[in-house]
């Protein structure tokens, strides 16, 4: 058999496991980036708070979690819990490390936004008795969302790509999957090439759903 | 509690010392690979233009982690006996010149062409132009990036672990499979991370605001 048939015949029979992963892999992104959208959100208030003690916690947050790996934040669950009497499964300490870190580039994401709409809008929310939080949810952050929907859709891009340090736990998603497939045959390259295929596939994807949400949020302006 | 920390903290600053060295030199030719790229991309002819976008879209939508195993796997399939970490740098190196090499572009693409235009009708070189009159200009737009994608490719460089690279992470793992001590010595190791990549960020928001400056 030539090398084209070979290379096929070994992608035929993987097929199957590799969809397999490439599910669970949509499974640990699209449970993670609802979690980091709602835990960035909730981290931007404290960090943008008066009080410096407040803020400060934010940012210590924020700072740690920006200036480590993933992997090692990912590991610190993973082997961490445990010792703590909590067996939480693989899947959920990776959506858990993913969305926890990916919160703190959310949370500057929206401070970004915030920041950019005019504190005018502010004082006359307030001079109207809006409280703090209403204003905010109410007022500035549907203007401010619209505004850093690139970004956002840039964040979730990399959390997709991601996903893929949830194999080092043992998560059978699609890097992981591949790894088998390579254990059973004797290929591996093949196989990294047809799953680059597949997350190219993904993130394309998103990559077009976000330009086109930003046409419109532009449009309807 | 922190006692195992500190008897690990040798072994580990052994692994940091791979870490830096690693960091080195795959964000120094990562970068200058992308720089290379982005200019060619942004001056060069279709060929050359189509073949580097590709590049760039292909590389730009994969997890650094699949082109390691790509690398790790692959050199050997084709006939290269190369070290783990020559495997793995490589990749990475290929990588994130992807990410640089985006970023010359699209930052020499965002000085305006009526500049090019005026220093060419004044008799300049091409070659004079794009080093006297677009570079300048697109430096202070692309180094914000490139040092924000500086500190990620650092932090990448512990999933080389993955793959079988010891370094820092893969040194912490050896030390909690035999310690059990998982807190004390990743909280450790993100201490480390966060001693090499805090003065990097630092620097990259510093950047961001001073040469970011609409004039």
């Amino acid at each position: 058999m030539d090398y084209a048939a070979q290379t096929a015949h070994l992608l035929i029979r993987e097929f199957p496991q590799l969809i397999a992963g490439f599910l669970v892999t949509i499974g640990v992104a699209s449970a993670a980036i609802p979690l980091a959208l709602i835990l960035g959100l909730l981290l931007v208030v404290p960090r943008m708070a008066k009080s410096s003690a407040i803020a400060g916690a934010a940012i210590a947050y924020i700072e740690l979690m920006r200036n480590t790996p993933l992997l090692a934040q990912i590991y610190l669950i993973y082997f961490g819990l445990p010792l703590l009497g909590l067996y939480p499964s693989e899947f959920t300490c990776g959506v858990a490390g993913i969305a926890l870190q990916h919160a703190a580039f959310m949370a500057e994401t929206y401070r970004g936004g915030i920041e950019s709409i005019s504190p005018q809008q502010w004082e006359a929310a307030r001079a109207i008795g809006m409280r703090k939080l209403k204003v905010l949810r109410l007022v500035i952050l549907p203007q401010a969302i619209v505004r850093i929907l690139g970004p956002l859709g840039n964040q979730m891009i990399i959390l997709i790509k991601d996903t893929s340090l949830v194999s080092a736990i043992g998560v059978m998603e699609l890097t992981m999957t591949a790894k088998m497939a390579i254990e059973r045959s004797a290929a591996s390259a093949e196989i990294f090439v047809a799953i680059g295929a597949f997350y190219l596939i993904l993130t394309t994807f998103v990559g077009a759903v976000v330009r086109l949400a930003e046409h419109y949020a532009a449009e309807s302006n | 509690m922190f006692n195992v920390l500190i008897a690990s903290l040798p072994y580990l600053l052994k692994g940091a010392q791979v870490t830096l060295w690693l960091s080195l030199v795959v964000v120094s030719l990562g970068t200058l690979l992308g720089i290379g790229l982005g200019i060619l991309a942004a001056i060069g002819n279709i060929f050359l233009r189509t073949l580097i976008t590709t590049y760039i879209f292909a590389l730009r939508g994969v997890p650094v982690l699949i082109v390691m195993f790509l690398g790790y796997y692959a050199c050997p399939a084709l006939g290269f006996r190369v070290n783990a970490y020559i495997a793995v740098g490589a990749a990475q190196i290929i990588y994130i010149g992807a990410f640089v090499a985006e970023i010359m572009r699209s930052a020499i693409a965002s000085v305006p062409p009526g500049q090019v235009a005026a220093a060419r009708s004044l008799g300049m070189r091409r070659f004079t132009v794009l080093r006297q009159v677009v570079l300048p200009q697109a430096a202070r737009i692309a180094v914000p990036p490139i040092l924000n994608n500086s500190l990620t490719a650092i932090k990448q460089t512990s999933y080389a672990s993955i793959v079988g690279v010891w370094e820092l992470t893969y040194a912490a793992r050896e030390i909690v499979e035999r310690t059990l001590a998982a807190f004390q010595i990743f909280l450790g190791v993100m201490a480390i991370y966060f001693l090499i990549c805090y003065p990097l960020s630092l620097a990259a928001r510093w950047s961001e605001r001073h040469l970011l400056v609409n004039h």
